[in-house]
């Protein structure tokens, strides 16, 4: 409070801060905060009204945000901080322990963390402390055209869930009348090929036997591994993914489903609607379009066929070497509020970390959207984290090379998957 | 040329002020010291320790034992190899041909040698998105060429598969530098004395004769030296490959430049140890190459005379 | 018979033409084009043609500033890098002394290294000495890459100036530092230009060290500035391709120019 005097009278006596050189750097704080999300508008502007907010009511603290694009992020990050250039926040997600392994993120326990979802705060618990601010988190969601599955003459169970004999058809039927059955392409991430993998690995061993598989416990020639990949392979042999697939990037696959040539079915992450709900010059679906969500459909043999993957993404998180901890901290506690949290559904229109309440929901189609997701998760078992989060180092490369690439491509035979996988840790 | 080694030999040869010559190399030197020899020196310190941000540790020799064991890298090694053998091949005989077409005086060889000349003048990252788009599954020439001519089973994505990913950006590569080699080549061809070309035609030697027992001897030097070029220039090829495919499908095209850089920057480790001991071992790889290489190129000269 | 031939010729020559640039005749088309127009039919002419979509990649998409900074860092490094290699190559060339053939020797086998040699500790290096992340570290950077081949070339030019300019020089008082600056460099002025040209041709196309040692948007080259355009969002072709045909502009006015001179150059020194 008496800072906050102080620098007024200040600014007020000098008129700006350069001037006064050493004087007013404690009092006017800058923070730098790099971001993911330049080209994603709802989750940027969630951000930026957040900082609005906090720059009004902490006058002495100003926040100067740079927008990346996710993968010039990465890269522009691991230089930095290595250099000791790094903002004093910027975008993690849970995965990135390596940050935390060299001692580069900031401990935040000092959250206040009652506001927080407890297994978002789980998912940025490192070694007994807590090191990122969980903004978003999402479930993996196998979208549809209703009109598209209607116009096939097909019903969908009353579950969502389709057997996978049911759907075997499905794939079979649609491919008949030269649709492509589900949109999916790997041309710039390393995840979304093996979506199909983990969902059906998930089910089939139960989330115990899931995780070992992924720490390297359980063999991946174990035989349900392998019937499962099998099982996969074939529905991609007839033809289920784009002939594109393998360089079809992220938003390409967004539009190949709602747009051109528009296929049935998408997986992806519920962060769909950061993309598909903008408007349709900027990528976003076309007006009124029929979207529906199903449930992944059950795996032959499966343990759990209501398991499914549920991960911490987009977070916030502060550099251990910056110059104003406490300001950080202020900036992060800005967040975690209901009230905010709500704002963070209804604007962005993807779950979040921070604890709220989806029927306060006023705006129609988020309300809707929350309301699909609500049911596609009704009654789910839950593991924390998809496989590229879990993983690190070698595995992690094999299995983003063979499980995301190859092998729904086509390119590599079953065995021979889980073979270098196996091998690989 | 001859008359060069005369006047350096006629120099006096006694005068050593050194405060000049030191003066005049001192700039070079430093920034020798500083930017290349020093920068070598210490990737080759770095592979001997884990190098993380805060911290270094003395590991000997395991980052070297790790590496023999890493099949991601002998994929990159021999992917890289293939590409620096392939291409010299390629680029050097076509280059050749053409040359050869243009020294024969056709018309217009001024325009010839200009346009061809021009990708040579784009960056790696101009020609890898240009091409991008000419391999594209849906719209690229080439696939709209193929579906034109009904060969629609032929139609595929170039970059996407494992089989003829590789294949795809070597030919790439040769697109952009056919055109360098010709102009070096046809520069080789006009300086060769007339006399020797025109004795064999007196000899009644074919075009195939005068080519091979006459033209090529004569040309031997360049074209060593083009092979040698263009092999060193695969030898580090990273551009193209990371504009285009980054290594992928299934490290199908991974080089060791972008293995060397994912596992310095990219991977979730901050080790700089490891990378450099890759960087360390290619060194040592390309070093014996082109020794090699001009070697075996020496040889078969002097077998020839 | 031979006219048969000759037009069979003709017409491979023609055909590799379209070959060799047809990708480049394609983007420039591609370039005066809106990306809806090039979504409907790829292979179209320009009609209307676009020409402001060239005013708007440069204001609207950064590309001024990636421009900039290119020419500052390129024109800088070509600067230092031919005083500086001139000055050790006239040495070399002109002055007989102990580690002379030592010292070319050891610049000149750089040219042999793979990069990946140096990229990783040069990325040390320039953190330590402040310099990471900045144009003046690239501008040096660029510098000590070019230096062996501008060495190389430069000293076999001086090297064949006849020595008796020299002692003529030396008699009418020149200085050593004149008769490099005043003698030497005018007449080797076809060598430095040929080192100019190439020098600036491969710069301004660098690629890898930028990628390491640049991650500020305010310093980025051109060549970052394209790869920026391919990045997550839906691929705008129209604009790309023109963000590609002003990068290599300056590169083909130069060509155009100086293609003669290129070439000699090339197939004098660094070459042959």
């Amino acid at each position: 409070m008496r800072n906050r005097l102080i620098s007024a009278l200040f600014g007020l006596a000098v008129g700006t801060a350069a001037w006064t050189g050493g004087a007013t750097a404690q009092q006017a704080v800058e923070l730098t905060l790099w971001s993911h999300w330049s080209a994603e508008v709802p989750k940027r502007s969630f951000v930026e009204a957040a900082i609005a907010e906090f720059e009004a009511n902490n006058p002495s603290i100003e926040i100067k945000a740079t927008w990346y694009e996710k993968n010039a992020l990465y890269a522009a990050l691991k230089t930095a901080l290595r250099a000791g250039q790094a903002p004093d926040i910027f975008y993690a997600e849970p995965d990135q322990v390596e940050y935390m392994d060299n001692g580069f993120l900031l401990d935040l326990s000092s959250l206040n963390w009652d506001a927080v979802e407890p297994w978002a705060k789980e998912a940025w618990t490192y070694q007994g402390k807590p090191y990122g601010l969980p903004l978003e988190a999402w479930t993996v969601e196998l979208y549809y055209n209703k009109q598209m599955l209607a116009d096939m003459g097909v019903g969908l169970p009353d579950d969502l869930q389709f057997s996978p004999d049911a759907f075997a058809d499905l794939v079979k039927k649609t491919k008949a009348k030269g649709i492509t059955p589900l949109s999916l392409g790997v041309g710039d991430r390393p995840y979304p090929g093996a979506h199909l993998a983990h969902e059906a690995l998930l089910k089939k061993l139960g989330v115990a036997d899931y995780s070992n598989l992924l720490a390297g416990k359980l063999s991946w020639t174990d035989t349900r591994v392998v019937d499962t990949l099998t099982w996969l392979t074939g529905l991609s042999e007839a033809g289920m993914l784009p002939p594109t697939f393998s360089t079809l990037k992220l938003t390409e696959a967004h539009i190949y489903f709602h747009t051109k040539p528009g296929a049935l079915m998408f997986l992806n992450g519920s962060w769909y609607t950061s993309r598909a709900f903008n408007t349709p010059d900027k990528g976003g679906q076309p007006a009124g379009f029929p979207l529906g969500i199903m449930k992944f459909p059950a795996v032959p043999g499966a343990v759990c066929n209501e398991c499914r993957s549920i991960a911490v993404g987009g977070s916030y998180v502060a550099n251990a070497d910056t110059t104003h901890p406490e300001a950080a901290i202020r900036f992060f506690n800005s967040f975690l509020k209901p009230e905010v949290g709500n704002r963070w559904l209804e604007n962005v229109k993807v779950q979040t970390g921070i604890k709220s309440d989806p029927s306060k929901i006023t705006d129609a189609q988020a309300a809707d959207y929350f309301s699909m997701i609500a049911k596609t998760n009704a009654g789910a078992k839950y593991h924390f984290g998809i496989p590229i989060q879990v993983m690190s180092g070698k595995p992690k490369e094999v299995f983003t090379q063979v499980i995301n690439n190859a092998l729904p491509a086509g390119n590599i035979s079953v065995e021979d998957a889980v073979k270098q996988l196996s091998e690989a840790y | 040329m001859a008359e060069g080694a005369e006047t350096r030999v006629a120099d006096d040869g006694l005068r050593r002020p050194w405060g000049t010559i030191l003066a005049f190399l001192l700039p070079a030197l430093t920034l020798y010291v500083a930017l290349t020899a020093y920068p070598a020196v210490r990737t080759f310190w770095n592979s001997f320790h884990i190098v993380l941000p805060r911290r270094e540790e003395f590991v000997g020799l395991a980052n070297y034992v790790e590496l023999a064991g890493d099949d991601i890298f002998w994929r990159a090694v021999s992917n890289t190899l293939v590409w620096a053998c392939a291409s010299p091949v390629i680029e050097v005989s076509i280059a050749l041909l053409l040359a050869l077409a243009l020294y024969a005086k056709v018309p217009g060889a001024r325009f010839f040698r200009v346009a061809w000349f021009t990708p040579v003048l784009m960056s790696y990252i101009v020609v890898g998105i240009l091409w991008l788009w000419i391999y594209n599954y849906d719209w690229g020439p080439i696939n709209v060429a193929l579906r034109a001519l009904g060969l629609d089973h032929l139609a595929r994505p170039w970059l996407g598969d494992p089989d003829t990913a590789l294949p795809a950006l070597i030919f790439v590569a040769s697109w952009m530098w056919v055109g360098f080699n010709m102009v070096v080549l046809l520069a080789a061809l006009h300086s060769l004395p007339r006399e020797v070309i025109e004795a064999a035609e007196l000899d009644n030697c074919g075009w195939g004769g005068k080519l091979i027992f006459v033209i090529l001897p004569l040309v031997s030097a360049t074209l060593l030296n083009l092979v040698v070029l263009s092999f060193i220039g695969k030898m580090k090829i990273f551009d193209l490959v990371w504009i285009t495919t980054k290594g992928n499908p299934l490290w199908s095209t991974e080089t060791v430049s972008t293995y060397v850089y994912k596992r310095a920057f990219e991977w979730t480790t901050f080790d700089l140890g490891y990378p450099s001991t890759i960087a360390a071992v290619w060194f040592v790889i390309v070093l014996a190459a082109v020794l090699g290489l001009t070697r075996l190129f020496k040889l078969r000269e002097k077998l020839e005379y | 018979m031979a006219s048969l031939k000759r037009s069979i010729l003709l017409l491979i020559l023609c055909g590799y033409t379209a070959f060799a640039a047809g990708p480049f005749v394609w983007a420039a088309m591609l370039s005066l084009r809106t990306t809806t127009e090039i979504h409907l039919d790829h292979f179209a002419l320009p009609d209307p043609i676009h020409w402001e979509k060239f005013p708007d990649a440069w204001f609207n998409s950064n590309y001024a500033t990636y421009f900039l900074n290119s020419v500052q860092v390129v024109v800088a490094a070509v600067l230092i890098v031919t005083i500086v290699g001139a000055m050790a190559a006239h040495c070399l060339a002109r002055y007989r002394f102990r580690f002379n053939r030592l010292i070319y020797f050891v610049l000149f086998s750089t040219i042999i290294f793979p990069p990946q040699i140096t990229i990783i500790s040069l990325f040390q290096v320039l953190v330590n000495y402040g310099l990471y992340n900045s144009k003046l570290g690239l501008t040096l950077v660029y510098v000590a890459i070019q230096l062996p081949l501008t060495v190389y070339i430069l000293e076999s030019f001086f090297a064949r100036i006849p020595a008796d300019l020299f002692d003529a020089a030396r008699m009418d008082g020149y200085s050593d530092w004149e008769i490099f600056w005043r003698v030497a460099l005018p007449v080797a002025l076809p060598a430095v230009a040929t080192t100019v040209i190439l020098n600036f041709i491969l710069l301004w196309n660098e690629f890898l060290f930028a990628v390491v040692l640049i991650t500020e948007e305010a310093n980025r080259t051109l060549p970052l500035g394209i790869q920026r355009f391919i990045g997550d969002t839906q691929e705008d072709i129209g604009m790309i391709a023109t963000g590609l045909m002003i990068a290599i502009i300056p590169v083909v006015v130069i060509y155009a120019f100086f293609s003669e001179k290129l070439i000699q150059g090339m197939t004098a020194g660094a070459v042959k």
